[in-house]
């Protein structure tokens, strides 16, 4: 994909030094309303993949971790709260919109302390060399122009026994739940994108990159092909959702 | 590399009933929210902040990871990393430890099993037994303050009361057994029977040494 001069930008091709731009675009546009937007797409199941992206985590007391993509820091808070004053995350996304939403919240919900705050491309990380014990996306990777690249930096970052965890939609792998999740997230979505937050296009391009996104398998040899060990993915919800873990050995 | 379409648990094993995750988040809530009424106490937590605890309900294969944060607790039915400190038993058992004041009774008479770093779950017990929660400031949010203050005087009324009931009830029972009714031993009387109990074994044992003693000795023609 990087040899390519273009890349897709939902189901629209793009250059590729265009998409960054307007994924920014569409964040900025959905900052204030991502949190509800969230829980009405979803019904609130989001909050149950992000427990189980916790899990598969297990992230204990000292520890550094780094959350790409964070946006309103939902695994943020959780993280920590789990590793304490002795321990460290490192809250980052591109979107500058995304981030100071997340720490208003934060902030707010007084979770304080062992938080920092990066703006940064996953692509391009600013972060030392073997320097995390867990990095975490979560609904992200499938925005970054790159993929292979943020899966790259996300190796380099870890420490030797540190573990990675992409949390993406994925795709259904039963056919009638699949037939129905195009009908909900092409009719019903874009409609309570307008209604909600006031803005069809953003959540029409939200359901359609989730169908260019690459499939669990895809993920799963992308992860092996950036060197991560001991790979492999647990669809949640018939595979709308997908956590791929790997660690570096 | 594998692949898992259920809702297993990752590296741990899965058999046995496992409470699902949106009834577990929901009870996290709930002992989240009582635990926010007595913020002091909840503090106490810290020490054992993101430390892991495994609690097994023995019988029926139930797993919960306990992970303390800074004043709550978080709530997991599978958590991969390896726990600092595992609590295992039946749940009556682990109830029993819970509310009663010598917890060690329970671990040394076999009914709970303790690996690892006890200190997690000794201060877990410690916080949850030790929570001083303010009722009527939770009242009053619903009920308006007067009235909560009015409950609360009565309420403390009656539990004085009950307290003082209970306390004459439970002695007068005892005097009856004991005094009239002469169905149970009194304190002295029972500490004399223990005491000769006591005598008579030592004499039991001095007897049976002796005999073994006399036995071994060789005939003398």
């Amino acid at each position: 994909m990087s040899d390519d001069k273009t890349t897709h930008f939902g189901y629209q091709e793009v250059p590729v030094g265009e998409k960054q731009e307007r994924v920014r675009a569409v964040f900025d546009s959905v900052a204030t309303r991502y949190d509800l937007m969230n829980d009405l797409m979803s019904m609130g199941i989001h909050r149950l993949w992000k427990r189980r992206a916790v899990e598969m985590a297990g992230v204990r007391r000292g520890q550094r971790v780094l959350d790409l993509a964070a946006g309103t820091g939902d695994l943020a808070e959780k993280f920590s709260r789990i590793v304490g004053p002795d321990g460290e995350i490192v809250m980052s996304d591109i979107n500058e919109a995304m981030l100071s939403e997340g720490r208003s919240r934060l902030v707010n919900a007084g979770v304080v302390g062992n938080l920092d705050y990066a703006i940064a491309n996953a692509e391009v990380l600013p972060f030392a060399s073997d320097s995390f014990d867990c990095v975490t996306i979560g609904f992200g990777l499938r925005n970054v122009t790159n993929k292979q690249f943020a899966l790259d930096e996300m190796f380099r970052v870890l420490r030797p026994g540190g573990r990675a965890l992409v949390l993406e939609f994925s795709h259904p792998t039963v056919a009638p739940l699949a037939r129905a999740y195009d009908l909900y997230s092409f009719s019903v979505l874009p409609v309570m994108g307008k209604f909600v937050a006031g803005d069809a296009d953003s959540y029409r391009y939200l359901a359609e990159s989730i169908r260019m996104h690459p499939d669990q398998e895809t993920l799963l040899s992308m992860m092996e092909q950036a060197g991560f060990e001991r790979c492999r993915f647990v669809n949640l919800t018939g595979g709308v959702v997908a956590i791929h873990r790997g660690y570096k050995l | 590399m594998d692949q898992d379409d259920s809702d297993a648990g990752t590296q741990t094993t899965n058999e046995g009933i496992q409470i699902p995750d949106a009834m577990l988040a929901t009870v996290e809530g709930a002992i989240n929210a009582v635990l926010a009424l007595d913020a002091e106490g909840a503090h106490r937590l810290a020490p054992i902040q993101g430390r892991v605890l495994l609690v097994e309900l023995a019988g029926f294969g139930t797993r919960i990871y306990v992970v303390p944060g800074e004043s709550g607790l978080l709530l997991y039915g599978a958590y991969d990393a390896p726990p600092d400190c595992s609590v295992r038993g039946t749940p009556a058992a682990l109830l029993s430890m819970a509310l009663s004041e010598h917890r060690e009774d329970a671990v040394f008479q076999g009914a709970v099993e303790i690996v690892g770093e006890n200190r997690v779950a000794q201060t877990l017990g410690e916080v949850l037994q030790g929570l001083d929660i303010d009722w009527e400031e939770l009242l009053s949010k619903v009920v308006g303050d007067t009235l909560a203050h009015r409950i609360g005087l009565q309420a403390r009324a009656g539990g004085r009361w009950a307290q003082r009931t209970g306390d004459t009830l439970t002695q007068d029972i005892r005097e009856y057994l004991q005094e009239e009714g002469r169905l149970l031993p009194g304190r002295e009387e029972l500490r004399a029977f223990l005491t000769d109990v006591d005598t008579l074994r030592d004499d039991v044992e001095r007897l049976a040494a002796r005999i073994a003693r006399l036995a071994a000795q060789p005939r003398k023609s």
